[in-house]
């Protein structure tokens, strides 16, 4: 008896642990967000007259995020709806997975696919297993709009917020006001081999040498991790080890609040300075009381409503392209590579506007 | 003289040695060894891996294996915190390390029951355990980072037992956790040394049936270092959530393979038996020297890993050898006096 209740909880802990490994308890949590989703979108669908409007500018438009409790993407939604505002006749509004899961944000278009939306305005958790069901929309003759995708195929446009190595030179700027452009600097990152995070490395680097001659790169990239505790870790050695340094880039959402919070242990604060990506909301203690210069990063509510923007105009067959204006900042004036428009819609973060941001 | 030698067949002296020749190496290339501030942070960088490293190893001397403490310790600091900030809690703060241990305690009598009760392998129990934890963090309780602790847990993060500076003025601080490890240490250190359930864990490490047969309760000395494991983790939570001064579902992830590496660095037997808690806090002094040096060193980033990971192999291999060696030497006078 014993054996085979032992045999069993073997089994059961192994099948724990592999779903565990593979991402999510997908199976109920899909099936029950999923209904939740139809159900609430086909009130939404009913409530739109026809569902067949192009042509009328009376479009459905649905925001796919990765997840609808993630502050990021709540904030996302302010946009959707501002958007919503700003055009009546249309029916626009945002709806996601209840967790971060490639499944279940599968599902979710699906249904929506059902419903007969006129545009998809996806932010894929995983674009790979995204691109088939996005196929499918495009068959049925639904604009398809991506955002933080670049790579995605079955898509009108993606659409990115800026390209990486402007990206980069922007926190370059930000730090070099803070350091008073002279003194040596330090850029880390997430991991080697994360492109984003050395793309902006590599454009705060070239920044700085085109136009701050008086500052100078310790020959070094302090790898963080992802991770606040190693982040921190990491700068106060590097403290340490270069008694001379005064800037350091975060390029990893913790790698600016880490570096500040060894400045401040070190009684830095004014001395040494960090700027690069981070949450407003998170860090507001750091960037009160100076440990951290400044945040920077694109504001997920300018990027929801630029992406219902976009497609409005692709549905009214408008042309998009090199120098397409969606009439918000940072959006003003868009690249194009491929189908992937890309802006230059940063934004700094310091402890004046901190409260405005509320993700 | 005999005392001499005596040291010379332990694993402990030879981490010992290295770890001053490494320091010597990094005060040659880089000056700042030796400095009040780096000896302050590396205590600092040392408290959390040290207080896992006690529990795990009286569970690995024992014969089994845990690699579910970083999820345990992730799971109690986010509910301690979350529960603490919905009552407000004002309160001093040993109410959130009784309920942390609380907590843990639950936690390592789960793995308990099913590793000295159920008899199933710990490591198979505690991969289930680790990933039933973490499940319960990121699905059940939808886990986010948390910025605002319980005012005595903040407190208690600021709260510095010694503050260094250098000649610049920058200083480097050690938090009040640190008397948290030595008292720990203490503790530890008296039960595997002096008691009778510290004599039984290495037993039952050694070989179960003999210990049963003499005498030894198997299944209460394993619901023990779990269950004690369990509590040291949970307390360990709290003390990295106060010293981060925040609460982060996964940062702690992937801290069980580092610290089992220290253990067994430090001369503890994977199977169980044999160790000592001075081999396993040299371990871990060693590994958190390593990792909180390369920069001073003067590696390239893309050369890190590869450092750590030969360190920990010349590492173990010196101690090893020369445990090895004078193995042989016994043996042979053995065999000659028996002649």
């Amino acid at each position: 008896m014993k054996k085979i209740l032992a045999i069993l909880l073997v089994a059961v802990l192994s099948v724990a642990l592999f779903t565990a490994c593979s991402g999510e308890p997908a199976a109920e949590g899909s099936a029950s967000a999923s209904t939740e989703a139809s159900a609430e979108a086909s009130t939404e669908a009913s409530a739109e007259t026809g569902g067949e409007a192009s042509g009328d500018g009376n479009y459905t438009i649905a925001v796919v995020p990765k997840d609808s409790t993630n502050p990021w993407f709540v904030r996302m939604e302010e946009g959707v709806k501002k958007y919503q505002e700003e055009n009546p006749g249309m029916t626009v509004f945002q709806r996601g997975p209840a967790e971060t899961d490639a499944a279940q944000q599968i599902q979710v278009v699906e249904d929506l696919i059902a419903q007969g939306v006129d545009a998809l305005c996806v932010v894929p958790h995983d674009p790979g297993a995204m691109e088939e069901v996005l196929g499918k929309a495009r068959e049925q003759g639904i604009v398809v709009v991506t955002h933080e995708a670049s790579s995605m195929e079955n898509c009108d446009y993606d659409l990115e917020a800026f390209n990486y190595d402007e990206y980069g030179g922007y926190i370059m700027d930000t730090l070099a006001a803070a350091m008073g452009e002279e003194g040596k600097y330090i850029c880390m990152v997430g991991s080697l081999t994360n492109d984003s995070h050395n793309m902006e490395a590599d454009g705060a680097i070239a920044t700085q040498q085109e136009k701050y001659p008086n500052m100078e790169l310790i020959d070094e990239r302090l790898v963080t991790d992802d991770n606040a505790e190693t982040a921190y870790q990491r700068a106060k050695e590097a403290l340490q080890a270069y008694p001379d340094i005064k800037g350091f880039v975060g390029t990893s959402s913790f790698d600016a609040p880490g570096a500040g919070r060894a400045i401040e242990e070190a009684g830095l604060t004014g001395k040494v300075f960090t700027c690069g990506t981070g949450m407003p909301q998170t860090n507001k203690e750091l960037l009160e009381n100076g440990a951290v210069s400044a945040l920077t990063l694109w504001d997920p509510a300018d990027a929801g409503y630029a992406m219902c923007k976009l497609a409005t105009m692709i549905l009214n067959g408008e042309e998009v392209g090199e120098g397409t204006d969606l009439g918000i900042e940072g959006y003003d004036a868009l690249t194009l590579d491929g189908h992937v428009l890309t802006g230059n819609a940063y934004i700094t973060i310091t402890k004046e506007n901190v409260d405005d941001y509320n993700f | 003289m005999n005392k001499i030698k005596k040291m010379t067949h332990q694993t402990e002296f030879y981490i010992f040695l290295v770890i001053i020749v490494l320091a010597c190496i990094i005060q040659g290339r880089s000056g700042q060894f030796f400095t009040g501030n780096n000896i302050v942070s590396l205590l600092n960088a040392m408290i959390v891996p040290a207080l896992f490293s006690i529990g795990t190893f009286m569970i690995i001397v024992s014969g089994g294996i845990d690699v579910s403490f970083p999820a345990v310790a992730a799971l109690t600091s986010y509910v301690v915190t979350v529960v603490l900030n919905a009552a407000d809690y004002t309160g001093p703060i040993v109410v959130p390390f009784l309920f942390a241990g609380a907590l843990g305690l639950a936690c390592g009598a789960f793995n308990a029951l099913f590793i000295a009760k159920m008899r199933l392998p710990a490591l198979i129990a505690t991969l289930g355990t680790q990933s039933v934890f973490r499940g319960i963090l990121q699905g059940a309780l939808n886990a986010q980072q948390i910025n605002d602790l319980p005012i005595s847990m903040k407190e208690f993060g600021d709260t510095n037992l010694l503050v260094s500076s250098n000649e610049a003025g920058v200083t480097s601080l050690l938090p009040i956790a640190f008397l948290v490890l030595v008292v720990v240490v203490v503790i530890a250190f008296i039960i595997m040394r002096y008691t009778m359930l510290g004599r039984g864990i290495y037993a039952i490490g050694g070989d179960e049936n003999s210990a049963n047969r003499a005498g030894f309760k198997v299944m209460k000395i394993q619901f023990f270092v779990y269950c004690f494991a369990g509590v040291l983790a949970g307390v360990t939570g709290v003390i990295r959530a106060s010293m981060m001064n925040m609460v982060h579902p996964t940062n702690m992830f992937g801290m069980e393979m580092t610290v089992i590496a220290a253990i067994v660095l430090g001369g503890t037997s994977i199977t169980g038996g044999t160790g000592t808690l001075t081999g396993t806090m040299l371990g871990t002094f060693l590994l958190t020297m390593v990792s909180n040096s390369l920069i001073m060193l003067g590696v390239p980033s893309y050369w890190q890993d590869f450092m750590t990971g030969l360190l920990i192999i010349v590492g173990t291999a010196v101690s090893s050898i020369q445990i090895l060696r004078s193995q042989k030497q016994k043996k042979n006078s053995l065999s000659r006096a028996s002649s």
